[in-house]
């Protein structure tokens, strides 16, 4: 399954990747969350601590929870602000913490957290605006190795149909 | 030199292992004459008393917790709000966080000189370190221990007003720990450090496996 997390204001993104997906058989989940209260994470560890892997601010993110550990892939569609993405993309990816656990272990030579579930869940981007690409990319494929996933590339509005080939 | 300190961390002063760490830093920073005036990312009611002093500052230092490889969502929220300067600002940051090793926080490091263009400041470097996470869970001498070690950096910062000596670059530590220490801190992770979570979270009142599944 692809999970595919909106958080523009503009379904005619959503609408066009629909279009492209459908002529490709994907199985996609998309989540609209301009009518969503997501909100930022706060940091409080309670996740990895003291509700193991439930996040305390209770919203509507935890829709995205439910659905990872069942995801393939998420794709993150998002503004972009100050060279990178807006704060309402950057969250989504901020408060998926919970998808890892408080232990510890080195992968190569860098430490990470272990997994919460078995499925990896590989990551992509697609934005609007002038971010610095190049910067998103490298950053993508980072964070996706915080959750030992892969990076699926990162793409502008103009390049869905570029996008939809990386979906499975 | 007189300082604007945002602390850039979305967990609440209280609690925040970089408001620890501004603690001593200021210290430094102090005892060579330097002024400061810090305030809180966490607590939104500040953010207005924050803008204003963006605006009339020249000095402006950024203390932030990397959250997934880059600044956390809630300070790009408050950043995203203020007006750019005309290049008449330097912006200098302290960058922290959990895992040890410096290679860790670069990808973020590389994001603060993109962010300082974007603000229309002057960049005046990032003090990069990490293996901060357990600052919350301590108290005194203990602590002091992880956070003393920013009171030089302070005076070296107000000394200098940026982070670009060769201290500074050292400070990080090891880009990647030795083969020999990874063996070690990997069995660490696997024992002690296993019972101290699990210490931890019962104190919080966690009643379930730190490995628990919701949502399979
Ligand atoms: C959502 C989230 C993401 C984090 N991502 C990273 C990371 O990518 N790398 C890292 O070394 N530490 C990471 N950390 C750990 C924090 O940077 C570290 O615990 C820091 O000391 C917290 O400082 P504060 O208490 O002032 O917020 C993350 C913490 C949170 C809550």
């Amino acid at each position: 399954m692809v999970l595919i997390v909106n958080t523009t204001f503009d379904r005619s993104i959503t609408d066009e990747l629909k279009k492209q997906m459908d002529s490709r058989n994907i199985d996609a989940k998309i989540i609209e969350t301009d009518s969503l209260r997501i909100s930022p994470c706060i940091g409080c560890n309670f996740c990895w601590l003291k509700t193991p892997g439930e996040c305390s601010v209770k919203d509507d993110y935890e829709i995205i929870l439910k659905n990872l550990p069942h995801a393939d892939q998420m794709w993150v569609i998002s503004d972009t602000a100050l060279g990178f993405l807006d704060h309402k993309g950057k969250n989504i990816y901020d408060r998926i913490i919970p998808i890892g656990t408080m232990y510890l272990k080195f992968v190569g030579n860098q430490m990470r957290h272990v997994p919460r579930y078995d499925k990896r869940t590989d990551v992509g981007i697609i934005y609007t605006g002038n971010p610095d690409v190049e910067y998103l990319k490298k950053w993508n494929t980072r964070a996706a190795l915080n959750f030992e996933a892969g990076s699926l590339g990162v793409f502008s509005t103009d390049e869905i149909k570029e996008a939809v080939s990386c979906m499975c | 030199m007189h300082v604007l300190i945002i602390n850039g961390s979305p967990r609440i002063k209280a609690h925040s292992n970089t408001d620890k760490i501004l603690e001593k830093f200021t210290k430094g920073m102090t005892s060579k004459a330097a002024t400061f005036k810090q305030y809180e990312i966490s607590d939104r009611k500040q953010w207005d008393d924050i803008r204003k002093a963006f605006d009339e500052s020249s000095e402006i230092l950024i203390a932030i917790p990397l959250y997934v490889e880059c600044i956390p969502g809630l300070l790009i929220e408050f950043l995203e709000t203020l007006t750019p300067k005309k290049g008449d600002a330097r912006i200098s940051f302290i960058l922290q966080g959990g895992f040890a090793e410096g290679i860790q926080l670069r990808c973020g490091e590389e994001y603060l000189k993109i962010l300082s263009e974007n603000l229309g400041c002057t960049y005046g470097g990032t003090l990069v370190k990490g293996d901060n996470f357990s600052i919350r869970f301590f108290e005194g001498e203990q602590r002091d221990k992880i956070t003393s070690r920013y009171e030089e950096m302070g005076c070296e910062y107000a000394v200098n007003g940026n982070f670009h000596s060769e201290k500074c670059r050292k400070f990080t530590g090891p880009e990647i720990l030795s083969a020999p220490v990874r063996l070690f801190v990997g069995l660490l992770q696997k024992t002690l450090a296993k019972k101290m979570f699990a210490r931890i979270a019962e104190g919080w009142g966690c009643t379930k496996p730190l490995d628990y599944r919701p949502y399979q």
